[in-house]
């Protein structure tokens, strides 16, 4: 008995429906999805609509110097999400850990869509890349270096969305030493819009939040300083965080089994990076709104932010001096205190020594002035 | 003896480098807001009378030898030297145009008493031979006859015998323990001797105990104008052996600016104890009296008076509110300056600016400042309560034409006082 054809879906509307999502709960997703990027509740038909007929985009997505954890981030739920159903519908192209071609076929699959859809398609890139200055053998796809593959890829690119910290800022293979000379995606595109995803990995509902945005009305996001969305990184975890209270109120907890661990009070004292992240963890929580790391009792590490791997001790507060500069700031102050002493007991000195020697003046001294 | 030189001079600069100078020097940002506070400044528009500018020559020498970076440039051969050249430069700038009013001090935003540093920096001035000739001469006068004009107690004492003829009252000499110790000035005695009966009418009216001394009458410091605390130490050595060898109480400063300072503030450091007395202005006894209901007044004077706040009375001592009450209780349209108290701008007299005849034209100059500031409340007359203010405002006011008389405050309050009934 053959097996009937599943048609193709031609729309995201129709895929949805293929994959008995309910009008309703499409419409809850395109309400949560305007909320999440601050618009007005009645965008969200709108939003719907546009969904609805949106055209499946083609994805191109590159993996280079990365753990595949963001890709893991995004794909393992606990149960289908709608989230996933976005990723269903989107026609990816080119993904090393999901697509079933190998070898020629996979690359060819990625020149074929490049081609098609030219000038149309995004580029998500997970991992940093060895930047130009460096071998460019330390990581190669297929025999291609990364750097190429890149500039390959996004050449026909309407834009590049660089998914986790690795991708958005250099992340684990740009910690110091940094070995392979890793770069970020916007340290070598320059001509296209970069849009930066970040997170060690980033909340799977950012990534699709962006998406959306962009099929809803073929725009990009309002980005910050650092082209992050806005919309979920528009606040510091810090601000968010239902600890805060605690915070405010002066209660810490100084050991992870202290009374005030177990009270839940603010964790700034063990290391919470919180006031210096902006992420959407305290609003959204991970696996389908379960927790996230601050409600579990462990403070933020800050890895949405650059730099993070570099930026001391996850357990050290933030008033905790990075590093040894500390202990340099320390030592320079000693000397400058040492200096400014011997300086001004020279000057002691030569005042008292002038004060020995003093000269009365006399009136019979001035008069000979006269 | 050495006599002066220029490595006398830097020495002496050297003994008043203290923590004061040092966190002055290395805290001023340069903001030039002492320039605006400067009525040399101001009436000039030269901005070498920007005050912290007349400390050049101490700040250089500060730099170069106490502070790290200074001698590190002077080991390799950089920055500049204070020369005599330079002092002789800077004497016209830390003497004719500074009146030590200290204003500038007052309005410094990171508080430098620049006004502390100017007194400082004359000491090395003297030592270097470059004080000017006017000042040289009141301060040997000073020390040599007891007066910076030269004035001898038998000069005083024809004053004395007119004052008694003329008030029916006597003038106590040389009383052994008295309540206050009167002290002149050389300029009252000659200028104003109204003040001597004043006071010796006032305080026979309130009862008040008190004597002159033939030891030493004068208040008057030519040591601190000129900047010398030797000179200021002998002239205020004097002042003390007096008031111990008639074991007063108290001392009172008469109605004289920087005599008050001297003697009240300087004093104790110059001769490097406290005394055995408190000194007072004679606005602050006047005041004591007022409000111990000692001054019967009858009386008050109907026309539009202002009032000079002299420098070293209100922004250097805080003696501000005593005035005005007196004014309340004789004048009856008194209207302040639009600056007054602690802001007031400095008649243009003072710090020895009236004794270095070089100043004279600057002297003028400054007095501008006042003259618009009298022009703005239009007084009929002028009240104050220092010799030197009083004297600069009578011949600026005379200058530009204006007719505006000024009086003494002692004075305005005698002329006030209900008569006694005579036995």
């Amino acid at each position: 008995m053959a097996v009937p054809i599943r048609p193709q879906p031609r729309t995201l509307g129709d895929s949805l429906r293929q994959n008995g999502v309910s009008r309703r709960g499409f419409l809850k997703f395109c309400a949560a999805t305007a909320s999440m990027m601050a618009l007005p509740p009645s965008m969200a038909p709108a939003i719907a609509a546009a969904l609805e007929q949106a055209r499946r985009p083609s994805v191109i997505w590159l993996s280079f110097q990365e753990c595949t954890g963001c890709t893991e981030s995004l794909t393992r739920s606990f149960s289908p999400t709608v989230e996933n159903l976005i990723l269903d519908i989107i026609s990816l192209d080119y993904h090393h850990t999901l697509q079933a071609a190998a070898g020629d076929a996979a690359e060819h699959a990625r020149e074929q869509a490049m081609h098609e859809n030219a000038g149309n398609y995004l580029v998500v890139v997970d991992g940093s890349l060895p930047g130009p200055g460096s071998n460019p053998g330390f990581s190669t796809i297929a025999g291609v270096s990364n750097l190429q593959m890149l500039q390959e890829t996004v050449a026909g690119a309407a834009a590049v969305v660089a998914v986790g910290t690795c991708a958005a800022f250099g992340g684990l293979p740009k910690a110091a030493p940094n070995p392979s000379g890793a770069v970020a995606v916007s340290d070598i595109i320059k001509d296209k819009p970069v849009i930066n995803v970040s997170g060690c990995p980033p909340v799977p509902m950012v990534i699709t939040g962006v998406l959306a945005q962009y099929l809803t009305f073929g725009t990009l996001p309002e980005l910050d300083a650092y082209n992050r969305p806005m919309a979920f990184f528009g606040q510091s975890i810090h601000d968010r965080c239902y600890r805060r209270p605690f915070y405010d109120k002066g209660l810490f907890a100084e050991t992870f089994d202290d009374e005030g661990a177990r009270k839940g009070w603010c964790l700034y004292r063990l290391g919470c990076k919180g006031p210096m992240t902006y992420n959407a963890c305290a609003t959204m929580k991970w696996n389908g709104g379960t927790s996230w790391p601050v409600e579990s009792g462990h403070p933020c590490l800050g890895c949405s932010e650059p730099d993070f791997w570099d930026a001391g001790g996850f357990y050290n507060a933030m008033s905790v001096p990075v590093g040894d500069s500390g202990n340099v700031l320390l030592a320079a102050g000693a000397g400058g205190l040492a200096l400014g002493v011997g300086a001004s007991l020279l000057g002691r000195h030569k005042r008292a020594a002038a004060k020995a020697g003093h000269e009365t003046v006399t009136a019979d001294e001035l008069e000979q002035k006269l | 003896m050495s006599g002066f030189s220029l490595e006398r001079g830097l020495q002496a600069l050297r003994e008043e480098m203290d923590a004061p100078v040092a966190s002055f020097f290395s805290s001023c940002v340069h903001c030039g807001l002492c320039a605006q506070a400067c009525p040399f400044f101001v009436e000039t528009g030269d901005p070498k009378y920007t005050p912290i500018h007349k400390l050049e020559p101490m700040r250089l020498l500060w730099e170069r030898e106490f502070t790290l970076w200074g001698r590190l440039k002077h080991l390799v051969g950089l920055g500049r030297k204070v020369t005599d050249d330079m002092l002789a430069q800077w004497e016209p700038l830390l003497y004719d145009s500074c009146s030590m009013c200290g204003r500038c001090s007052l309005v410094c935003p990171v508080g430098n008493d620049i006004a502390y540093m100017i007194r400082k920096a004359r000491e090395g001035m003297v030592a270097s031979g470059h004080a000017p000739e006017g000042l040289i001469a009141a301060s040997v006068r000073a020390v040599n006859t007891g007066s910076p004009m030269g004035l001898q107690w038998k000069t005083l004492e024809v004053q004395i015998k007119h004052v008694e003829t003329s008030s029916g009252l006597e003038v106590p000499i040389d009383r052994q323990g008295a309540d206050y110790l009167v002290l002149l000035s050389s300029m009252e005695i000659i200028n104003f001797p109204e003040y001597l009966e004043a006071i010796t009418r006032i305080f026979d009216h309130a009862g008040v105990s008190w004597t002159l001394s033939r030891q030493c009458f004068e208040a008057t410091n030519a040591g601190i104008q000129i900047g010398s605390k030797d000179i200021a130490a002998t002239l205020v050595q004097r002042v003390v052996d007096a008031a111990e060898a008639l074991g007063v109480k108290n001392v009172i400063s008469p109605e004289c600016g920087h005599a008050y300072t001297a003697i009240r503030w300087e004093g104790p450091n110059a001769i490097g104890r406290s005394y055995p007395f408190r000194v007072f202005h004679i606005i602050e006894v006047l005041d004591q009296l007022r409000a111990e209901g000692r001054l019967r007044t009858e009386g008050k004077e109907m026309d539009r008076l202002s009032m000079h706040d002299p420098c070293n009375l209100a922004r250097k001592s805080g003696v501000i509110d005593q005035q005005r009450h007196l004014m309340d209780l004789v004048a009856d349209n008194f209207v302040d300056l639009k600056e007054h108290g602690k802001f007031q701008w400095c008649c243009g007299a003072g710090g020895g600016v009236s004794s270095n005849e070089r100043a004279e034209a600057l002297k003028m100059a400054a007095f501008k400042r006042k003259k618009a500031q009298i022009e703005e409340v239009e007084p009929e007359r002028m009240v104050t309560m220092c010799a030197t203010c009083r004297t600069q405002l009578e011949e600026g006011l005379e200058e530009f034409n204006m007719d505006i008389p000024v009086v003494g405050l002692t004075e305005m309050i005698a002329d006030h006082l209900v008569e006694k009934e005579r036995a």
